[in-house]
């Protein structure tokens, strides 16, 4: 017990505040993509109703952790994605499960995402795949964006910004003249600091190069807001978006060696709140695949004509950009090609150090 | 001779200060785990789902590897806190290794959790028994009406309206601290209880809290029982009905306590009762961030340092009597000024005379920015709206103006040594001071020193020594 000496002057602050700065949201990004789970090349060792196992596990140790904690999932099929889950809304909460055997959250996301999973096999009747059968990661990861800036400028988590800069300024004026105790400003800032905001992608289908303008974009947006995108792979191929996704934003990518026991991963890295992360050791990055997809015939590139305008990326030269319209001049091949070819190796050196 | 208290700053504590026996008959409930887990710092958290699924002990030099060497302090305190909540078991092996587990009992409920997901503690009724249940804005209001009824029956027993049913001895219990009870004078505001008046409602409700768990033995209730309640009670719905006969009488009887609180409302049916928890009773055990529970603000502070309460609350107008003159009082206004007088009896209010006078200054600091940052929270909405800051820049300015006045002068209680023996012993003796920490004043000609009076019988003993 926690004795204390002397008489008891100065009370305590409202009880277990200190902690309260590892709430977060999760937005958890699920690939549904049929021709990867169901596809007869299948060479994963999970099964979908296994990976969902792991899932579900992750999703209720992360509203575990903190009762304020919230999960939303999105399911990336191969035509559209949706939101599935949300711990939020109240009927997730409060709905006691019929036979009692089946957990709430469970029974709710399961029948939703079998919706899902008809409706967007109903869409892919229309259009039958040809060539690589990815899933639509552009579509999810601005989705997952959406929602967070509904949740950013909703103000739910910043209630009352003027009041926080009235009291900065206190603050500030009072340790100018030296006449406040520590302790209270370190209590007092604690209050103060947000929701952890994180993206994760549980991707097994492969890139789709053609979508590579739309997951670029999304992943400036997510920079932008500062939102980490953390990838975890259990496909056969590392994704090159996805590195570049979580290089850039500063989220873990992970391929597990081993899908058996993901759930260990999956808690271990991905439920680490973004505060804690600073001091852990988590996985680091082997290597980014930093290759550009060309704008004309939607091909991943080693190497390629960039527009000096706009900055659209060409496979072959064109006499005009596509893009922004400039008309480009004579170019000499000899000459362009090897500054880009050393530009290149800068990256690739830089991503490997 | 000072006074031996015991502080516990969150419900946590108190668990921890449990002895272990009953510390693993708590983690029998699932609930308590639940919140346990959720007590712990981050990285605490983080470990105990990293080894939830691992039965054999694990080194504690392998999970230092985990963190980074900016993270070892945080890694320690985590550790050492799992160690006292019993979360962790320790075990050292005969090469003198330690290594930790997982309480196996916690360890099953939170796998259990994992698998299955939340679940409520109990059902609750179904709407055909109970009808009508009140809104949420219902339950809200009357929390607070509860809530603001105890707080002036507690600072002013003749004043409330409406009488709680708990017996004066535990309304004593409650006040001491808060108020000094004196024969024959009016009772008087502690330095406590001037700050327990300006804290907000979650740090007021765990202070009773706190208090009404640790007399729970005078009772005959075990304080085990009633924390474990108290925690399952935060894992029920807010605004659900449940049903009394699920409980047994120790429970019965403490949520009679707790209706008075405002943390339950009760309700009878024509057959069954059934109790609903309120938002004051569900928040008990969270970590609150200070959003989900923020009130609409009432008071507007003008430059000219008037200061208008749109509250018709009896509580308000009392703590505004704290620190400002309050001028007239309309139905749903309180008008008031902030004078210098009004600040100095405010300050004084901080202070009683038994309280040693080298706290003065400390005192002073919270004082002054406990109404500031009452104030603040409590600014009217149109106010935060604006650009400038809630409470005008030159009245926060001023406030600290007065109070500087006020503490020119520190004091602090000492002792006076003089007639050393020879010129060494001083200065020995003035040398031990020093290394304590506890050195004022010295005067090596005349062979005098002045030495706080913590230390003195630490001086006494080194003293008797050099003989």
């Amino acid at each position: 017990m926690v004795s204390h000496i002397g008489p008891v002057t100065v009370m305590d602050s409202a009880p277990s505040k200190q902690y309260s700065d590892d709430v977060s949201l999760v937005m958890v990004l699920l690939d549904t993509n049929p021709f990867f789970w169901g596809g007869e090349n299948t060479t994963t060792k999970v099964s979908f109703s296994n990976f969902l196992i792991h899932v579900i596990s992750f999703l209720n140790s992360v509203l575990l952790l903190n009762q304020l904690n919230q999960v939303v999932v999105i399911a990336t099929g191969y035509n559209s994605c949706d939101y599935i889950f949300d711990s939020s809304t109240s009927e997730s909460l409060n709905v006691s499960s019929g036979n009692g055997k089946m957990p709430a959250l469970c029974s709710k996301m399961l029948q939703k995402l079998e919706e899902f999973v008809i409706r967007d096999e109903q869409l892919s009747k229309e259009n039958s795949p040809s060539g690589i059968v990815s899933s639509l990661l552009s579509g999810s990861l601005s989705l997952a964006l959406c929602y967070i800036q509904k949740v950013l400028r909703s103000g739910r988590l910043h209630p009352n910004p003027r009041l926080r800069d009235a009291f900065f300024s206190v603050v500030v004026a009072c340790l100018g003249i030296g006449c406040i105790s520590f302790n209270f400003i370190e209590i007092e800032l604690s209050h103060l600091t947000d929701i952890n905001l994180q993206i994760l992608c549980l991707q097994g289908s492969p890139d789709g190069p053609e979508q590579y303008v739309a997951v670029m974009n999304a992943i400036f947006s997510a920079q932008r807001s500062m939102v980490p995108i953390d990838s975890c792979i259990v496909g056969v191929q590392h994704s090159a978006f996805l590195q570049q996704a979580s290089y850039i934003t500063g989220g873990v990518y992970l391929k597990p060696p081993q899908l058996d026991g993901l759930f260990q991963y999956l808690s271990t890295v991905f439920a680490t709140d973004l505060h804690s992360r600073s001091f852990l050791q988590l996985p680091k990055p082997v290597g980014v695949d930093f290759r550009a997809s060309c704008f004309c015939h939607k091909s991943t590139i080693d190497m390629g004509y960039i527009c000096s305008v706009c900055l659209s990326i060409f496979c072959k030269q064109h006499k005009k950009c596509s893009t922004c319209g400039s008309v480009f001049g004579q170019a000499n091949p000899e000459v362009k090609l090897p500054t880009d070819r050393k530009r290149k190796a800068i990256d690739l050196n830089a991503a490997y150090n | 001779m000072p006074q031996v208290k015991i502080i516990a700053k969150n419900f946590m504590d108190m668990v921890a200060a449990l002895p272990a026996l009953k510390l693993d008959k708590l983690y029998d409930n699932t609930f308590i785990c639940e919140a346990v887990l959720r007590s712990l710092p981050p990285l605490a958290k983080k470990y105990v789902l990293q080894l939830l699924y691992i039965d054999e002990p694990v080194t504690a030099k392998s999970m230092e590897d985990w963190v980074l060497t900016d993270g070892v302090s945080k890694h320690r305190v985590a550790i050492d806190r799992l160690i006292q909540l019993r979360v962790f078991l320790e075990i050292t092996d005969r090469k003198k290794e330690t290594s930790y587990r997982v309480n196996p009992k916690f360890q099953g409920n939170l796998q259990n959790y994992i698998a299955h997901g939340g679940v409520l503690p109990r059902e609750s009724m179904s709407s055909s028994i109970t009808v009508r249940l009140p809104t949420a804005e219902e339950l809200d209001s009357y929390a607070l009406e509860q809530w603001e009824s105890f707080l002036l029956q507690l600072i002013s027993s003749g004043q409330a309206e409406k009488k709680t049913s708990f017996s004066p001895s535990m309304m004593t219990i409650f006040q001491k601290g808060l108020l000094s009870l004196r024969e024959k004078e009016a009772p008087k505001l502690t330095e406590s209880g001037f700050q327990f008046l300006l804290m907000d409602t979650n740090a007021q409700l765990w202070y009773i809290i706190r208090e009404y768990i640790i007399n729970s033995e005078v009772r005959g209730v075990d304080s085990a029982d009633l924390i474990s309640f108290l925690l399952e009670l935060s894992f029920h719905a807010t605004g659900q009905a449940y049903n009394m006969n699920t409980l047994n009488p120790t429970q019965r009887s403490a949520i009679k306590d707790l209706a008075d609180l405002g943390l339950i409302k009760l309700q009878q049916g024509r057959k069954e009762d059934w109790f609903i928890p309120t938002k004051l009773a569900t928040n008990l055990s969270v970590s609150l961030s200070d959003s989900s529970s923020r009130k609409q603000g009432f008071v507007v502070v003008e430059t000219n340092f008037r200061l208008y309460a749109y509250s018709a609350s009896k509580l308000h107008c009392e703590i505004l009597r704290l620190f400002a003159r309050v001028e007239y009082q309309l139905p749903n206004l309180i008008v008031g000024a902030i004078t210098k007088e009004s600040l100095y009896t405010a300050f004084e209010n901080g202070i009683t005379s038994e309280q040693a006078s080298f706290k003065l200054f400390l005192v002073f600091e919270t004082v002054y920015l406990q109404i500031i940052s009452f104030l603040q929270q409590n600014a009217h909405p149109r106010v935060c709206d604006r650009a400038a800051p809630a409470v005008p820049e030159n009245v926060t300015d001023q406030i600290r103006l007065w109070e500087s006045d006020l503490n020119r002068v520190e004091a602090t209680p000492a002792n006076f040594y003089e007639e050393f023996p020879s010129k060494d012993v001083f200065e020995g003796a003035c040398d031990y001071a020093r290394d304590n920490g506890g050195l004022l004043w010295e005067d090596s000609k005349r062979m005098r020193l002045v030495v706080k009076a913590e230390i003195h019988t630490l001086m006494r003993d080194y003293l008797h020594r050099q003989k």
